[in-house]
């Protein structure tokens, strides 16, 4: 059982405090994603969790002990780093042996874990070379291996895949995800691609600033956002932010902005006249006659499947993803609609949600 | 794919025999490397290559000072050699020293690095400190522990016989059995913060992302020390080696200074033995002789080494 939990964590570097009141559990078996932009704090966590950066204050507990101040070799954990940090001086079975010769595994041991796990990452014929002789993605594969031969309770990723090109990065999306579930360890996976995190995570936290902005699955992230950060950080092409107020239109309650009046449902009457941030995922608006939003077209981006339209309203680019075929020129005028029960509402002042 | 800078357009543009670096005086850019090299090329053939093959040319004859003139002897500096006891001494010492002296400046070199090789305040001084030792001409050096190693008011003498390690009897460089390791001393002191400041520069240069990996799987100290520090450092430690042990195979300076090689021959080492013949005896031939065996020796050494410690990875 590896339940990692964190309370109150904190950290600080001399008088720069980089994070507090972080708390948070990981089930046994969960795959999480710390999510967040650069120097919010989500490797930090994790290095936390690995042992290599102290811990300010609060508890950091794996398995229901608190390791606090157990060294890195005394945590089981496995870990696969940006940059893969291999040992250059071994070579490929050698540095995925190494955990194993610390143990002083019989030969044998040595031999079948390291075979099984090249099999699975298709490093067989690899075994005989240095890390300096392998692409970026082989060695990205042999840090896999590593942590993989360690049968560790707890594994971590940093930010893997990020040296990867787009196709392959897609790839060991899957054999990740598929890993972890065949073997069943709590992982927790730092990234600042929200396409990874949707795609991989059981659980999603996203950080902001050093704090816990919203912790849910990619479902809940993505459509119930706590706050507009939250919301402009998941989903593709990101939400569309209107700044308006909430009004009345024959007795229903109404999102209003410059050229825009979008329906909401009904228990959004208790904001009435509110200053309100209303978000639009791009997905949920479609070109409709006698839309909400109502402008004239910028831009059709193809993206092959389907094309992003730009539609200029209220003073701002709203993206709007429509159908291929969907025929429309620039400089003409558009509307595009939207189920109200697909506004987002966010309070101008604070951005968090406004709920029902 | 990445752009090139605009100096390795340059360099490119200068290879390719086309000109016109802005910037750069024409002088620099010439398409003709030969004068260039001439100054080099003049320079190597006055000290390095002539004065090696007037070596060869010397061995083969011998200085007769009655007739004030080199006579060709053939291949007798050559047999005399093979049969020379003093010569094979002089060899054994060398290489005594040789490998003593390298051993414990390499171990002891690395430990003060490992323990130096911190950024907390304080250690960049220490490190500075450490080339002290450097700027000392050796045979300052050898003064100095001429006079310490005093058998009367030696401070080292006063020392090691407080500690009971020397016995009064025992003056250090004028007793046969630790005449060697005195002249020793003297070479260690100066030279380890040598190798301190090559294998620190090397540490200094570790990534650290394989050290949190090694912890992570699991490694301890001596692990981490054996395993990835020290193949790390190979590189490294194989220039200081180099460098050190060529100039350890022709020391010379410390026995000149502090024991002239006695008492007896126990201090003999081969630049020792060549110079005596050379500058003592007038056995110019002789002296050659031996002088090209050194260098043939540290030839051999040096290319062996470098063969054996090819580092792959």
């Amino acid at each position: 059982m590896a339940q990692v939990s964190y309370r109150k964590i904190a950290k600080s570097y001399g008088a720069v405090e980089v994070m507090r009141d972080v708390e948070l559990d990981i089930a046994d078996g969960e795959f999480a994603v710390l999510l967040g932009s650069s120097g919010c704090g989500k490797t930090t966590l994790l290095r936390m969790t690995a042992g290599l950066e102290t811990i300010t204050a609060g508890d950091l507990m794996i398995g229901g002990a608190r390791v606090n101040d157990r060294p890195p070799k005394d945590r089981d954990i496995a870990m696969v780093f940006q940059n893969y940090a291999l040992y250059p001086t071994m070579k490929v079975f050698e540095n995925i042996a190494f955990s194993l010769r610390v143990k002083k595994a019989p030969e044998a041991e040595v031999k079948r874990k390291v075979g099984a796990a090249a099999e699975v990452l298709n490093l067989t014929d690899y075994l005989d070379r240095y890390p300096r002789e392998l692409s970026g993605g082989q060695r990205q594969r042999v840090a896999m291996g590593r942590a993989m031969v360690r049968d560790a309770e707890v594994f971590l990723f940093d930010e893997p895949l990020s040296n990867l090109d787009a196709k392959l990065r897609a790839h060991m999306r899957v054999e990740i995800r598929q890993l972890h579930d065949r073997q069943g360890a709590t992982t927790i996976y730092v990234t600042h691609d929200q396409i990874e995190a949707m795609t991989m995570a059981d659980k999603i936290v996203l950080m902001k600033g050093g704090k816990v902005e919203q912790v849910g699955t990619p479902d809940e992230l993505y459509d119930r956002p706590v706050s507009k950060y939250a919301a402009d950080f998941v989903g593709s092409p990101s939400m569309n932010f209107i700044e308006g107020e909430i009004g009345e239109r024959e007795g229903a309650p109404i999102f209003l902005a410059e050229g825009v009046a979008a329906p909401l449902p009904a228990p959004m009457a208790r904001h009435l006249g509110r200053r309100t941030i209303a978000g639009l995922r791009p997905s949920d608006l479609h070109p409709a006659e006698n839309g909400a939003v109502q402008g004239t077209l910028t831009l059709a981006e193809k993206t092959g499947a389907d094309q992003n339209l730009h539609v200029r309203a209220a003073g701002v680019d709203i993206v709007s993803t429509a159908p291929r075929n969907f025929q429309v020129r620039q400089g003409q005028h558009i509307a595009l609609a939207i189920p109200p029960e697909r506004v987002h509402l966010f309070d101008a002042a604070t951005e968090r949600r406004l709920g029902a | 794919m990445r752009q090139s800078t605009p100096m390795e357009l340059r360099m490119g543009a200068a290879r390719e025999g086309r000109l016109s670096l802005p910037g750069l005086p024409r002088m620099l850019t010439s398409e003709h490397p030969l004068p260039w090299l001439l100054p080099l090329t003049a320079m190597l053939l006055v000290f390095t290559v002539y004065p090696l093959i007037y070596n060869i040319w010397l061995s083969f004859h011998e200085y007769v000072p009655f007739k004030r003139a080199l006579v060709p002897v053939g291949t007798d500096n050559w047999a005399r050699l093979l049969a020379d006891e003093r010569f094979w001494g002089a060899m054994g010492t060398t290489f005594l020293y040789f490998f003593v002296v390298l051993g414990i400046e390499l171990v002891l070199g690395i430990a003060l690095a490992m323990l130096l090789d911190s950024d907390a305040p304080g250690y960049g001084l220490l490190r500075s400190l450490l080339t002290l030792t450097l700027v000392i001409p050796p045979a300052i050096t050898g003064m100095m522990f001429l006079l310490m190693e005093d058998a009367q008011f030696g401070v080292l003498t006063w020392a090691l016989q407080g500690i009971g390690l020397l016995s009064p009897d025992t003056p250090i460089l004028a007793t046969p059995s630790t005449a060697l390791a005195g002249v020793m001393l003297a070479d260690i002191w100066q030279w380890t913060p040598f190798m301190v400041l090559i294998v620190l520069a090397g540490l200094r240069s570790l990534p650290p992302e394989p050290y949190e990996a090694a912890m992570l799987d699991g490694a301890g100290p001596w692990m981490i020390f054996r395993k990835i520090t020290l193949p790390l450092l190979s590189k490294v430690l194989a220039v200081a080696i180099l460098i050190r042990g060529i100039d350890l195979f022709r020391v010379f300076d410390y026995m000149f200074v502090m024991t002239s090689g006695g008492p007896g021959t126990s201090t003999y080492t081969l630049s020792l033995y060549a110079w005596q013949q050379t500058f003592s005896f007038i056995q110019w031939g002789y002296g050659a002789t031996l002088s090209l065996v050194t260098l043939a020796l540290i030839l051999i050494l040096a290319n062996l080494f470098i063969w054996i410690s090819k580092v792959r990875w």
